[in-house]
């Protein structure tokens, strides 16, 4: 079985969050970037489906911060079999719209079984990788998965929804899966293997086409501000419930 | 003495007994062989001289239980003694008409008058002993409950072995001072150089004349012919610690406590496979780790000073090495022959009781035949972390956040000395201009909130003191003492080499540092990847600044009693006990020891990665236990009836104590009783506010919430 998981870089959130100078977008150059939490899981999930079921696990990003190898060197650390790199001139903070294109784009020619990507990541919170790459592919999508078994050329995967309600699906492969949370807390990867990686892993490179697609453009982006502030009424019950009907009355919602 | 058939028969169980001894020994040798490699034969002769000395005036034994110890001493000269004894007895039994039971002149005399007394001294030892464990039924020698023993260990064996041991040196030693008595009966003398047997030999002359003979033969061979008999119990009896514990002492570690053995044995480097690093079975643990096996005397010393037995955690450092022991028995033939142990977690300790280890160095200090039950427990450590085990997930995310960030708080770097920002005087760079000293400030006194005050209060301290001192702000990375101690060997030599990077670029004398943990891998780890500086905790440093008279105290703190807890990285390890002393002397407090202070101190349960765990332990938790400790230490009884009451203080100097031994105030429900205050809290508050070069803050007494 072929699996192939999709993954990308995002700010560090332990970070002081920086607006740029234009009030766009964040000031990425200030910032630490690592592997988004929702890939570390589908990274987990991949490798138990593999250790489960059998197959290879390519893990494959577009390499928006010159730093894309430590997370694939990590992966493979994690028991990822192959680890794949797209260039091109993609700045930090690229949209999900032409991630999702360039990575369909080198996905097709991978022709996977399985794709497991994060559902969402925290930067853009849009959630669109994954359904993007299905629609490029022509593929079935199922996100908000937390589990994914596989068995003859099927996929049973469990989704959770609002409530603690579960669905079970069962999608014939090829198909995309967007994690939620692998079954399994994601394992350690002891850097003495990483490093070992580092010096001796091959990461291949797949050219990107640099006008692969276009997002949406975020207008303008800030920090909270607060607006306004609450008032904290103290007292009995009663005395809270008068104040509540007087304000009531004074904001005109009542006759009488 | 002896007629020839007996001689004869002496012989033969010679040449049994002690062939299928020596052959015992050999397998032991190769069950000691099949252990990785390990650097051990260094100075053999001094180190071999030095721990037969020491064994000699049982110094290793008096580190704790004074008065066990002394029955034990009575044993062992006895026993020792008896090595002469028993080849006068061989004399006595083979050549005819040799008999010294009479003499009481000249070297034979003073053979006799030892030999008698010391003899009293086993019996009342083994006696001691016996009592101890059959009738007083010590409760140090028991487990807590879910540690993990193997079914030999669980149904008693220790006792039996134990009661073998005891009732053999009563037969031995009991017969033949018998025996000396029977004979002076049988000759009806009295001998001043035997008291004790003379005054036996009384009582025995009413036997009947044809029974001596006899009673005198039976006595040699259950004094002498005993031994030839349990020569070879000796080779599955704990009682092989006679021989196993000097040879462990003499091959004992002898680089500096704080700086761990290598994750794998050294190879040639000839194309070989990249060894894993630590131990999963018995085979992976270096040799001298099996040789504690042999060594262990199950006395449960370790177990008694263990911050992880004593707050109900199931971890028992001695538990580990009798399992050890009793698998190696069980297993003896093939073990030797090459066949491997299964997983080590699966039968000698559990993955919980690995995880509870603080790594504090106190079972290994205690121990009194060198063993190292910590060792292993590191190793283990570093080979569940290598095969990605399912970490505890606290220790897992501190471990991703410093590989991310190189801090355990997961703070960018340049958040690092934020702490310095509200100073109102800027620290050197001293990445960019030369200082005396290089200050490696470390992640609790950086990040921590609670800590951060003490910190300011230590760079203030400094600067008044005219210190030319540096930092290293962002550039300085987590010193990776506990994530080495949390088995994480790579993370580890990746901070190691980023940190020695970064020192090497900058032109400083010395390194100061204000957390023992970080003191520990920068002094004795650091060397080994190139860092070769000295490197002194700011306690030393302060110390040295009060003796020079470059630091005054205006202030004499008469108000305050104050009691100071050893950090196990700056006492234990480091030997770091007389400068936070000297200070709190200096600071004209009034000094009260707890009982258990330096080597002794009681760790407070934060190293090895715990503070980084979610876990609590079911028993009193190691920091509170030493709370009170130090409140019945300090007696505040004592106080208020003069109308003087004095405030207490419990006084520490390392960061994470600070963080740890708050909480404990506020958890044992001592608040307002004691106070938490870092020894730099004092000494500011002894220079007081006038001469402390920078005024923007007050001195800080209480610790920041
Ligand atoms: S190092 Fe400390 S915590 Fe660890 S086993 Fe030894 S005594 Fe117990
Ligand atoms: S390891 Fe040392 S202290 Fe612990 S039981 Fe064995 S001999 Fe005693």
């Amino acid at each position: 079985m072929n699996i192939v998981v999709p993954i990308k870089q995002i700010p560090n959130l332990t970070d002081e969050l920086e607006i740029n100078g234009d009030g766009t977008g964040l000031d990425h150059d200030a910032l630490q970037y690592v592997l988004n939490e929702f890939d570390e899981h589908a990274i987990e999930e991949a490798v138990l489906a593999k250790e489960a079921a059998g197959g290879t696990v390519t893990v494959i990003g577009v390499d928006t911060t010159g730093e894309l190898d430590g997370a694939l060197h990590t992966a493979l650390a994690k028991g990822a079999d192959k680890a794949a790199r797209i260039t091109g001139d993609f700045p930090r903070g690229t949209d999900s719209h032409t991630q999702a294109k360039l990575l369909a784009n080198a996905i097709r020619s991978l022709s996977p079984d399985l794709v497991l990507t994060g559902v969402q990541a925290a930067d853009d919170r849009d959630g669109q990788i994954g359904p993007m790459i299905a629609a490029h592919l022509g593929l079935p999508y199922v996100g908000v998965v937390t589990g994914v078994a596989v068995k003859d050329g099927k996929a049973i995967v469990h989704k959770e929804y609002a409530g603690g309600l579960m669905g079970e699906f069962e999608v014939s492969l090829p198909m995309v899966v967007g994690v939620q949370a692998a079954h399994q807390p994601p394992r350690y990867a002891p850097v003495s293997k990483v490093r070992q990686i580092a010096k001796t892993a091959k990461i291949d490179e797949i050219a990107g086409d640099e006008a692969a697609g276009a997002g949406s453009t975020v207008r303008r982006m800030f920090k909270p501000e607060a607006a306004g502030h609450a008032e904290m009424w103290e007292g009995g019950p009663e005395e809270v419930a008068e104040k509540i009907a007087a304000l009531i009355k004074e904001k005109g919602l009542l006759k009488g | 003495m002896l007629t020839s058939f007996e001689k004869l028969i002496f012989i033969l169980m010679v040449a049994v007994f002690g062939g299928l001894t020596a052959w015992g020994f050999y397998q032991i040798y190769r069950i000691i062989r099949r252990g990785r490699p390990a650097a051990r034969f260094t100075h053999v002769i001094p180190q071999t001289v030095k721990a037969l000395l020491e064994v000699g005036l049982q110094k290793p034994m008096y580190k704790s239980r004074p008065i066990l110890t002394t029955f034990h001493a009575l044993i062992f000269f006895g026993f020792s003694y008896y090595i002469l004894v028993n080849v006068n007895d061989l004399l006595e039994g083979f050549l005819p008409g040799y008999s010294t039971a009479e003499v009481s002149a000249g070297i034979i005399g003073l053979l006799n008058l030892l030999g008698d007394v010391l003899s009293i001294g086993v019996l009342v030892g083994v006696a001691a002993f016996l009592v101890r464990r059959f009738i007083a039924k010590d409760k140090r020698l028991e487990y807590n409950k879910d540690v993990l023993l193997l079914p030999g260990v669980a149904q008693g064996g220790i006792k039996r072995d134990s009661l073998i041991v005891g009732l053999f040196i009563l037969c031995h030693v009991g017969s033949r001072f018998t025996g000396q008595a029977l004979r002076l009966a049988e000759m009806g003398a009295t001998n001043p150089a035997q008291p004790f047997a003379g005054a036996l030999s009384l009582l025995l002359r009413a036997l009947p004349p044809s029974a001596f003979a006899p009673a005198i033969h039976a006595s040699w061979w259950i004094a002498i012919g005993l031994i030839v008999v349990f020569l070879p119990y000796f080779i599955i009896s704990k009682h092989v610690h006679i021989m196993a514990a000097p040879l462990n002492l003499a091959l004992a570690k002898q680089a500096e406590r704080g700086r761990l053995d290598p994750a794998t044995s050294p190879t040639n480097g000839q194309g070989q496979a990249l060894p894993l690093p630590g131990a999963a079975t018995l085979a992976d643990l270096a040799w001298p780790r099996l040789m504690d096996a042999y060594a262990c005397i199950m006395c449960n010393r370790c177990q008694d000073v263990c911050p992880a037995h004593n707050s109900m955690r199931p971890l028992s450092p001695s538990a580990l090495e009798i399992n050890k022991r009793y698998w190696l028995n069980a297993n003896f033939n093939a073990f030797a022959g090459g066949a491997s142990s299964p997983p080590l977690t699966e039968w000698a300790i559990s993955p919980e009781a690995v995880w509870a280890c603080t790594t504090c160095y106190a079972c290994v200090r205690v121990c009194p035949v060198g063993n190292e039950p910590m060792a292993d427990i590191i190793d283990l450590r570093r080979r569940l972390v290598n095969d990605g085990a399912e970490l505890d997930s606290g220790v897992q995310s501190t471990l991703e956040k410093i590989g991310k960030t190189g801090n355990s708080f997961g703070q960018a770097a340049r958040n690092r000395a934020k702490w310095a920002a509200s100073l109102d005087f800027k620290i050197k760079d001293v990445r960019k201009e030369p200082a005396e000293f290089l200050w490696f400030v470390g992640d609790y006194a950086s990040f921590d909130a609670r800590v951060q005050e003490i910190t300011r209060t230590v760079a203030r301290v400094l600067k008044s003191a005219g210190v030319d001192f540096g930092i290293l702000y962002e550039a300085e990375k987590n010193s990776g003492n506990d994530v080495r101690r949390v088995g994480e060997e790579g993370l580890f030599e990746q901070l190691a080499e980023q940190n020695v990077a970064a020192m090497s670029k900058c032109t400083f004398e010395r390194v100061i540092t204000t957390d023992p943990h970080t003191l520990n891998a920068l002094k004795n780890e650091y060397p080994d990847y190139g860092g070769k500086w000295e490197t002194i905790h700011y306690t030393r440093l302060l110390a040295q600044l009060i003796d020079a008279g470059k630091l005054q105290l205006q202030h004499k703190l008469s108000h305050y009693r104050v009691t100071f807890h050893d950090p196990c990285y700056l006492g234990r390890y480091n030997n770091g006990f007389n400068p936070p002393r000297a200070l709190i002397r200096a600071a004209g407090c009034e000094f009260v020891e707890m009982p258990r202070n330096k080597e002794n101190s009681y760790c407070c349960g934060a190293g090895g990665g715990q503070i980084w765990m979610g876990s609590t332990p079911v028993g009193e938790r190691p920091a509170e236990n030493r709370i009170r400790e130090a409140l019945a230490a300090l007696d505040p009884s004592a106080d208020g009836a003069g109308g003087n009451a004095k405030r207490l203080l419990f006084v520490v100097s390392c960061p994470k104590d600070v963080v740890m031994y708050s909480d404990a105030v506020k958890t044992t429900g001592n608040e307002g009783k004691i106070e938490v205050r870092d020894i730099i809290q004092l000494i500011a508050e002894a220079m007081g506010e006038g001469r402390l070069l920078t005024s923007n803050h007050k001195p800080q007494n209480a610790i920041p919430a």
